[in-house]
């Protein structure tokens, strides 16, 4: 009879063990129903589950010169703006396209700006399947995360277990100290080259 | 967990205890998927309204009831207009619809105008700069606003913009809140 009550226990104890370890081993619910990441590299076309991306460009700039409501505005940042210009396609549906996340080398993660309002080549995108859209995503961050870092994007900002397109931007050219070779004073989001119309790359 | 409870019991009284456990093991295996099926019923009930999964096929010129009304194709045109991107084509489809019940806001909520092509993409309304609607010609959501009677008969349609590839076996449909996960799919118009 001892030996039996010495068995239990042993059994409970390992159960506790066991159960304790794995709640703090095993990865969060959040982080198992999170967004699977499809890899690409710049200039790549890389599919998601529901609309495909390709990342053309990403220009910084110290201001962003925006039109609101028939009036000129100058942004300024006291980090950088980064405008990251993108090809999107929807694959099998009309959608939407509407995350955009600017992942820095350590992992820190900058959410687009939601100070330009709402602009007809801002997030979120509406898309549809065979015809491409050009679609902007900008933000503000820190000089020093720019080496290393990788735009990601999703249809939506809460979407588990739905793919999110995750580029990296090795292709950005950076000076030695990390800072990107080329940083403009002020970028006209207006201007005629960032208006290609709908279609054209 | 039952190891610890199951103690100090005297020898005879563990046949039926052992009868019992194999017992309950069987009921979980019933329990288990049972009480799945309860907790996904709700959500899978909401999934199945919310998505046009099966098609009904309908003839041109066939009148089809959906969602208590009468609805026929009444024309679907494509063309260059307005301001369009490159390799792409505006088209407008139109439907003709005989009001049976005149609930529309319960009938038709979540109403969807969509075009299918042979390949099963699926495109939604898109507005052009410089396209716009027959006059006398009502979108889906301001059709359900417009307070229409039982006989009337309303015209409602839309815009799309569709690539160029698509064109040739692009077939128009309608999905409704009342009817999903069924929906309408029209024979194209006879060239």
């Amino acid at each position: 009879m001892r030996i039996r009550i010495l068995g239990n226990l042993v059994i409970l104890a390992s159960t506790v063990a066991l159960s304790y370890g794995m709640q703090v081993s095993k990865p969060h619910y959040a982080d198992l129903t999170a967004p699977i990441p499809v890899d690409g590299a710049m200039r790549d076309t890389v599919r998601a589950r529901s609309f495909d991306v390709r990342l053309d460009k990403v220009v910084f700039a110290r201001a962003l010169k925006t039109n609101q409501f028939g009036q000129e505005r100058s942004l300024t940042t006291s980090g950088l703006w980064a405008v990251v210009s993108t090809n999107l396609t929807a694959t099998a549906a009309s959608t939407t396209v509407a995350e955009g996340t600017w992942q820095g080398p350590t992992g820190l993660r900058y959410h687009q700006t939601e100070r330009l309002g709402y602009r007809q080549d801002m997030p979120p995108h509406g898309v549809d399947p065979g015809l491409e859209k050009r679609g902007l995503f900008v933000f503000e961050i820190p000089p020093d995360q720019i080496r290393g870092a990788s735009l990601l994007i999703a249809a939506r900002q809460f979407a588990p277990l739905d793919a999110q397109a995750r580029i990296s931007l090795d292709g950005v050219p950076t000076s030695a100290d990390g800072q990107p070779a080329d940083v403009l004073p002020e970028f006209d989001l207006d201007a005629p080259q960032a208006h290609t119309p709908q279609g054209k790359s | 967990m039952n190891a610890v409870s199951t103690g100090p019991i005297a020898g005879e009284d563990r046949q039926p205890e052992k009868k019992w456990r194999r017992r309950s093991l069987v009921a979980l295996a019933i329990l288990l998927p049972l009480t799945l099926a309860e907790t996904s019923n709700d959500s899978l009930r909401e999934w199945l309204h919310g998505e046009d999964l099966i098609a009904r096929d309908v003839d041109f010129g066939q009148a089809v009831p959906f969602g208590g009304s009468d609805w026929k194709l009444a024309d679907l045109r494509g063309g260059k207009a307005g301001r369009l991107p490159d390799h792409a084509f505006a088209v407008i489809a139109t439907f003709s619809v005989k009001i049976g019940d005149p609930d529309l806001q319960k009938q038709w909520l979540g109403c969807k105008l969509m075009l299918t092509d042979a390949a099963g993409r699926r495109w939604l309304p898109d507005a052009i700069s410089g396209v716009s609607l027959p006059a006398g010609v009502m979108s889906c959501t301001s059709a359900i606003f417009s307070s229409a009677r039982k006989g009337d008969t309303i015209t409602i349609g839309d815009t799309f913009i569709v690539p160029e590839d698509a064109v040739k076996t692009i077939r128009p449909a309608v999905g409704l809140g009342s009817e999903r996960p069924w929906f309408l799919r029209f024979q194209r118009p006879p060239k």
